[in-house]
């Protein structure tokens, strides 16, 4: 497929207009599309049998503390209020380093294996038993944004395309009517770095992620102004697509020209689709209660979410969710400079029962085995206080949890050192992220390539092993 | 793989250690630390000054502490490394094979016994260090055809020589060539390709009703005059020059004078600048010996790279990145190589050693970022002198404020340091000789951090205090007014010393952060006397920012480089060292084999949608070969020979015969010789470009405000696409004249793109582009069907039809197709048109029209 050198170059400069090839691959699936050209494209198959479809990564905007969620440090207690020692330079991001601050948290064990769960929690903690908790994941910068970019494209330079971009360059549609690639920001505003976390890069932009709105028409663009009625806008499709129909005998077998016919009337169905696949009001009133729609704290997230689960329901492959978004920085991501309990408390609050209920979701429809569910922020945050309470960025180390794709529940990889400053055991770089990602997808992270600048382009540069407690 | 990898040794790898006897260190472990670890950490370079050449360094270790932990090889980061256990793993180049991996945790967990002799002296350091970093460059890579100089050959027929070129093959392919297009779609296309907008109805007439026969030549000519020609022709280098009005990254700063460069290439390409003055320009207009305005904001191209802009001097490695950048840009964009892969090691495909890499950003090295002023030297002398004279002035009555201040400041400061938890209070209130160490932490984090505004401090400020502060207030203000209106000033760069950058955001210069002040003599940019000395530069092994090789000198791609031209031309008097000068006269040497060719390659791509080479930006192994090579050189060499004239060469490739063929052109067995047509036997229909597409949509509505030039312009976004933006800025302008100015003139934020732009295929603004993707998706039409702007266009386009013809449907059917495609209806159209404006309306048929193939593609 992709490592085809051939094929994708054919692809790129040499299809009759240009990229037609690709965009018809984006509009008709993969399958209909190799049935309707020269045959120089080979197929998009995965390289192997997959774990998963469909991936939703559940992004936490700011830096969730992993020693006040999923990494217990009793060494924090024994040296509260005593310098960190022992560990080299101690980096901060902002002013000056202060002592180790035990986590104001209690932590209990959950499930089958036991594991430790921050009180903040306690639902997604019920499920302890099916996610497997990676401990020891490092991160390539203290700053948010190149800490989001190296989280969404293994870089923490610009322009370079994100994982969602390149599940869908390596794997295409399975909903001609929607997206692969939809991207769903938190009703503050977008993420630290914006665009970027979901841009194609160096790709055509056909791979980059969509937005979908919360609430309201969900793409922008996707539906005409109220002065527009709906009979008005067809009859509008139907002279274009009659005067385009007229005027493509003049190019006959022009496949960009016909392309462009069919993305009108691919739009058109998408008005129709679209809405319909992330309405949270057709579910039944046990479903949004489930998510937490019935309360104001977890209402923003339970829709998120919600929508996150029609998608993969529809074919979709990759479905970003952010909480935290550029509103107050403070306030409105888990940036927890100030006060980690009540930032922390607060927005744990507003994922925890919609994260569960997808969760049980996803399995009770059957959904889980065929989806990997990832929960991550962008690093983790250090051991020792800000100005008192609060915590400061730490890249050193963070935890994540992936559920689905048919992963070991319960076992914990990896892990950080004794205050959590930096990873101990079996550290894990997002290139080794990725790479597992990809292979649960059926991809090896080798072979996914794209031509630029005169490389085979990799997510994972010339970086990354497969954890293989997972991908094993 | 990984997986087995791994679990191999975990398991395999402790059973193995105990049935092994005795492992020998000089017949088992030597040859291995001699093969595969003494070339980072033995005589030559010690990378994290980590020496394995004795037991006694190898325990000792590094800057990551110990290395060898004698007789506990799960403790040992020697042997952990070499598992994978530890990330970075070791070797870099490739791992060791298991046998090795598991001798080596047996030695160690034995002891680590070191009975082999100390290494056999070897050559000196200097000679291991040059053997690792030298990449001899074979005699037969100078004959790979790019980086031979293009070699003349005579026209192989009559007439325009591309013709005969392209004749050549089609007759060796047996091809058959298009006819020529009607005159409507010669006169689109002239008019899309040279100007990006369609022609007006009046423009058209006159084109069509032009019977001379060099009506062609003439209507080209007159493009080629047009003000429109550089605002479309100039867009194309600006995407090679990755230019944009805003800094990227977190902050996304504006850069409020980026501009200046955007219009300094629109000017170029509009005065046929020639394109090696243009390129000597944009590398060293600060060098070159007659420096004028445009020279200097010419620099702004190497300067057009995406800046983290706060906290640069935490981030010293950031530099190497602007460098990267230059290096990839001049590298794509101006001899279609791919440099910058040999940043890490040597060019796993082309000849270009790593060292190349280093030579030319040696080149570069010097750079530092300044604000260039556009007046004369004494004007721009006096208005610093008089900035300088009024912040003296202010300071003196702000250390005043301050004075008046204090006692406040003091009373405060105790009453904010209640707002922080307990623990710091406590802290704070202990007297500092009492506080433990985490209590002095705690209390300087606060002591060192939190202030008191001038606002809190009016606040409760007695009556004559306040208006004491308020007079100095006023006071400032009226010193204020001495202060000089600002200069013109261009976003450029010059030679200097980086190491004395001025502190910028984020650079708070708090102890123990930042980089230190610098122990030597030296300032930002040389001014006085005496010659120009450029910071030192180095090879870096692995491109690791911290593993210096050797100290490098200027140069350039020694594969396409003849002869030894200078790499240092300082000019008499000058502060700087003319390394870019230097690095400029190499490009546009007519020995260089590749400047003229990518160039005319470039202008070929624009031209025909494909160019002779299809990988405009690599000319290397992985691009492709010249379709055309002969025709290639031939252009190069003519480019060259006519002054390096761009107009020339559009006017010399429109008025071949291959330019005016026909799109629609079809021949069954043409299609299964050549079906991508990369013999050039028909015209390439293309879609418009982004900017094309809002420009024609504005032409057509007659909404376009043609003014040129200046700072740019803020569309309307609609609210949501806003609210995904980060930082930075984007400016509430009304939707109305004031933006629909030509695309070129839109604000270019690398943090958020133009929906409308990225929609249709705007590249990444942060890398160089030769060539942009072109795709076909859904949301296009989305955007060309609901979006406000388009309707709103499509209003006006009606309003317009409405006024031009009132009253009369038919001709407004009529008006309307010669506004939106240059022509009138076919019988059927207008029958189509008429049908839906009675039944409709104006507005719809405008809007449709907008969305037809035919307006959005040339053909």
């Amino acid at each position: 497929m992709s490592d085809s050198t051939k094929s994708r170059r054919e692809l790129l400069f040499e299809a009759g207009g240009g990229l037609s090839g690709i965009a018809l691959a984006w509009l008709l699936g993969q399958d209909k599309l190799l049935a309707s050209t020269d045959g120089s494209m080979a197929p998009k198959q995965p390289h192997f049998a997959p774990r998963a479809k469909s991936v939703i990564s559940l992004f936490m905007s700011g830096g969730v503390s992993h020693v006040d969620t999923f990494d217990p440090k009793p060494m924090l207690h024994k040296y509260a209020g005593q310098p960190m020692t022992g560990k080299g330079d101690v980096v901060v991001r902002q002013g000056y380093p202060g002592p180790l601050m035990p986590s104001p948290f209690t932590f209990k064990k959950y499930g089958q294996s036991g594991l430790d769960v921050s009180e903040i929690f306690p639902l997604i903690a019920e499920h302890a038993d099916e996610f497997a908790l990676l401990r020891s994941v490092y991160g390539k910068s203290n700053d948010h944004v190149q800490a989001h970019y190296a989280l969404a494209t293994g870089m923490i330079r610009m322009g370079y395309p994100s994982l969602g971009a390149w599940v869908t360059y390596g794997l295409g549609s399975e909903n001609e009517n929607l997206p692969a690639f939809v991207v769903i920001y938190d009703a503050h505003g977008g993420p630290f770095g914006g665009p970027a976390n979901w841009g194609a890069g160096f790709m055509p932009a056909a791979y980059q992620g969509t937005v979908f709105k919360p609430k309201g028409t969900p793409i922008v663009d996707l539906k005409p102004p109220a002065s527009i009625a709906p009979e008005e806008q067809r009859a509008r499709l139907d002279l274009l697509s009659k005067l385009n129909e007229m005027d493509l005998q003049k190019f006959p077998g022009n496949s960009e020209l016909s392309a462009r016919i069919n993305s009108y009337e691919l739009a058109y169905r998408m008005q129709g689709v679209a809405p319909e696949a992330v309405d949270v009001e057709r579910e039944s009133e046990a479903t949004r209660k489930l998510y937490g729609m019935d309360n104001p704290a977890t209402e923003p997230f339970a829709r998120q979410c919600i929508m996150a689960r029609r998608l993969v329901e529809r074919g979709v492959r990759f479905v970003q969710l952010y909480h935290g978004g550029l509103g107050n920085q403070n306030l409105d991501t888990w940036d927890a400079h100030e006060n980690v309990q009540k930032n922390h408390s607060q927005h744990a609050a507003e994922v925890d029962q919609p994260i569960a209920a997808l969760l049980t979701d996803l399995k009770a429809r059957g959904l889980l085995d065929s989806t990997l569910v990832t929960w991550q922020g962008e690093f983790g945050r250090m051991p020792i206080s800000q100005r008192g309470v609060g915590r400061d960025h730490n890249p050193g180390t963070m935890s994540m949890w992936m559920a689905g794709a048919r992963i070991n529940g319960g076992q914990v990889i990896g892990s950080s050192d004794e205050f959590g400053y930096k990873a101990a055991e079996q550290p894990i770089s997002i290139n080794d992220l990725h790479a597992t990602i990809l292979h649960l997808l059926g991809m090896d992270h080798t072979k996914l390539t794209y031509l630029f600048n005169g490389r085979n382009m990799r997510l994972t540069d010339v970086y990354g092993e497969l954890i293989p407690q997972i991908a094993g | 793989m990984q997986a087995r990898f791994f679990f191999a040794l975990l398991v395999a790898g402790t059973a193995a250690s105990a049935a092994d006897g005795d492992v020998s260190f000089s017949k088992q472990i030597q040859p291995i630390l001699e093969s595969r670890c003494w070339k980072c950490h033995g005589s030559a370079i010690q990378l994290g000054k980590l020496d394995l050449r004795s037991r006694a360094a190898t325990v000792a270790g590094g800057e990551h502490g110990a290395s060898l932990v004698p007789g506990k090889a799960e403790a040992s980061p020697l042997y952990r490394r070499v598992a994978g256990l530890e990330k970075p793993a070791m070797p870099m180049d490739g791992k060791l094979t298991d046998e090795q991996v598991r001798l080596i945790k047996t030695w160690v967990d034995q002891g680590a016994p070191w009975d082999g002799l100390a290494p056999a002296a070897s050559s000196d350091s200097q000679t291991q260090l040059t053997a690792m970093e030298d990449m001899p460059i074979p005699p037969e890579a100078r004959n790979y055809w790019a980086f031979r100089k293009p070699t003349r050959v005579a026209s192989p027929g009559p007439g325009n020589p591309i013709d005969a070129f392209l004749e050549k093959t089609w007759r060796e392919k047996g091809l058959d060539p298009a006819p020529e297009a009607d005159h409507v779609t010669l006169l689109r296309r002239a008019y899309l390709d040279l100007t990006g907008l369609p022609p007006a109805p009046a423009e058209a007439q006159a084109f069509l009703a032009d019977r001379r026969p060099d009506a062609w030549e003439r209507l080209i000519d007159r493009l080629l005059a047009s003000p429109a020609y550089g605002e479309r022709w100039g867009r194309h280098w600006l995407d090679v020059a990755r230019y944009a009005d805003s800094n990227g990254f977190e902050h996304d700063f504006d850069r409020p004078n980026a501009w200046r460069y955007r219009d300094y290439v629109i000017r170029a390409f509009n005065e046929d600048k020639p394109y090696d003055v243009f390129l000597r320009e944009q590398l060293a207009g600060d060098e070159v010996p007659n420096v004028t305005n445009d020279s200097l904001i010419a620099t702004g191209f190497l300067r057009n790279y995406a800046k983290v802009g706060f906290r640069e001097k935490d981030n010293p490695e950031f530099r190497y990145d602007y460098l990267d950048d230059m290096i990839g840009t001049i590298g794509r964009g101006v001899l279609g190589l791919t440099v910058q892969c040999a940043r890490c090691h040597n060019h796993k495909f082309d000849p270009i050693p790593q060292k190349d890499y280093y030579r030319l950003q040696a080149s570069l090295w010097p750079y530092v970022e300044v604000d260039h002023p556009l007046v004369p030297a004494d004007e721009a002398a006096t208005y610093q002198r008089k900035v300088a004279a009024v912040n003296l002035r202010i300071a003196d009555v702000r250390k005043q404020i301050k004075a008046l201040e204090q006692p406040y400041r003091n009373l405060l400061l105790p009453a904010k340091y209640k707002a922080f938890p307990a623990n710091v209070q406590e802290a704070i209130a202990l007297p500092e000789e009492k506080r433990t160490e985490g209590q002095k932490l705690l209390a300087n984090q606060v002591l060192l951090t939190v202030s008191v505004s001038s606002n809190e401090i009016d606040r409760v400020m007695r009556p004559n205090d306040l208006s004491a502060k308020k007079e100095l207030l006023a006071e400032v203000q009226g010193i204020e007014k001495d202060r000089p209106a600002p200069i013109p000033m261009a976003m450029g760069i010059t030679d200097g010393d980086y190491r004395f950058t001025p502190d910028g955001p984020g650079d708070e210069p708090a102890p123990g952060k930042g980089v230190k002040k610098a122990d030597f003599a030296g300032s930002y940019v040389h001014t006085g006397a005496g010659p120009y000395e450029p910071p030192p530069s180095y090879f870096l092994i692995r491109g690791d920012v911290n593993s210096h090789g050797s100290l490098m000198r200027p140069g350039f791609i020694t594969v396409a480089t003849r002869g030894n031209p200078a790499v240092e031309m300082p000019q008499p008097g000058g502060h700087t060292s003319g390394r870019r000068l230097a690095l400029a006269e190499w490009l546009i040497s007519p020995d260089n084999p590749l400047t003229a060719r990518v160039a005319v390659n470039r202008i070929w791509h624009h031209h025909f949608g494909r160019g002779l080479v299809a990988t405009v930006d690599n000319f290397g192994k992985m691009g492709e070969i010249p379709t055309h090579p002969e025709l290639l050189d031939w252009l190069a060499l003519e480019f060259i020979d006519r002054g390096w004239s761009m107009k020339q060469m559009h006017r010399l490739i429109m008025t071949s015969h291959a330019y005016r063929m026909s799109s629609g052109f079809t021949s069954e067995s043409d299609l299964a010789k050549d079906p991508d047509d990369h013999y050039v036997w028909r015209y390439r229909v293309h879609r418009l470009d982004a900017e094309s597409v809002r420009d024609s949509i504005l032409a057509a509505s007659g909404g376009l405000n043609r003014e040129m030039f200046g700072p740019p312009v803020f569309p309307v976004l609609q609210a949501e696409v806003r609210k995904s933006m980060s930082y930075g800025i984007w400016n509430q302008d009304e939707d109305g004249p004031k933006v629909w100015r030509r695309s070129v003139y839109v604000y270019r934020k690398r943090g958020l793109p133009f929906p409308l732009f990225e929609a249709f295929d705007l590249p990444d603004q942060n890398l160089s582009c030769g060539a942009r993707n072109v795709t076909t998706v859904p949301t296009q039409a989305l955007m060309l069907l609901n979006d406000d702007f388009v309707l709103k266009q499509a209003g006006l386009f009606a309003d317009r039809v409405r006024e031009a013809v009132p009253e009369n449907a038919e001709r407004q059917v009529d008006y309307a197709y010669r506004l939106a495609l240059s022509r009138d209806p076919s019988e059927q159209e207008r029958k189509l048109g008429l049908e839906f404006v009675s039944s409709h309306n104006l507005t719809g048929l405008a809007h449709v029209l907008l969305n037809l193939n035919e307006f959005l593609y040339v053909r």
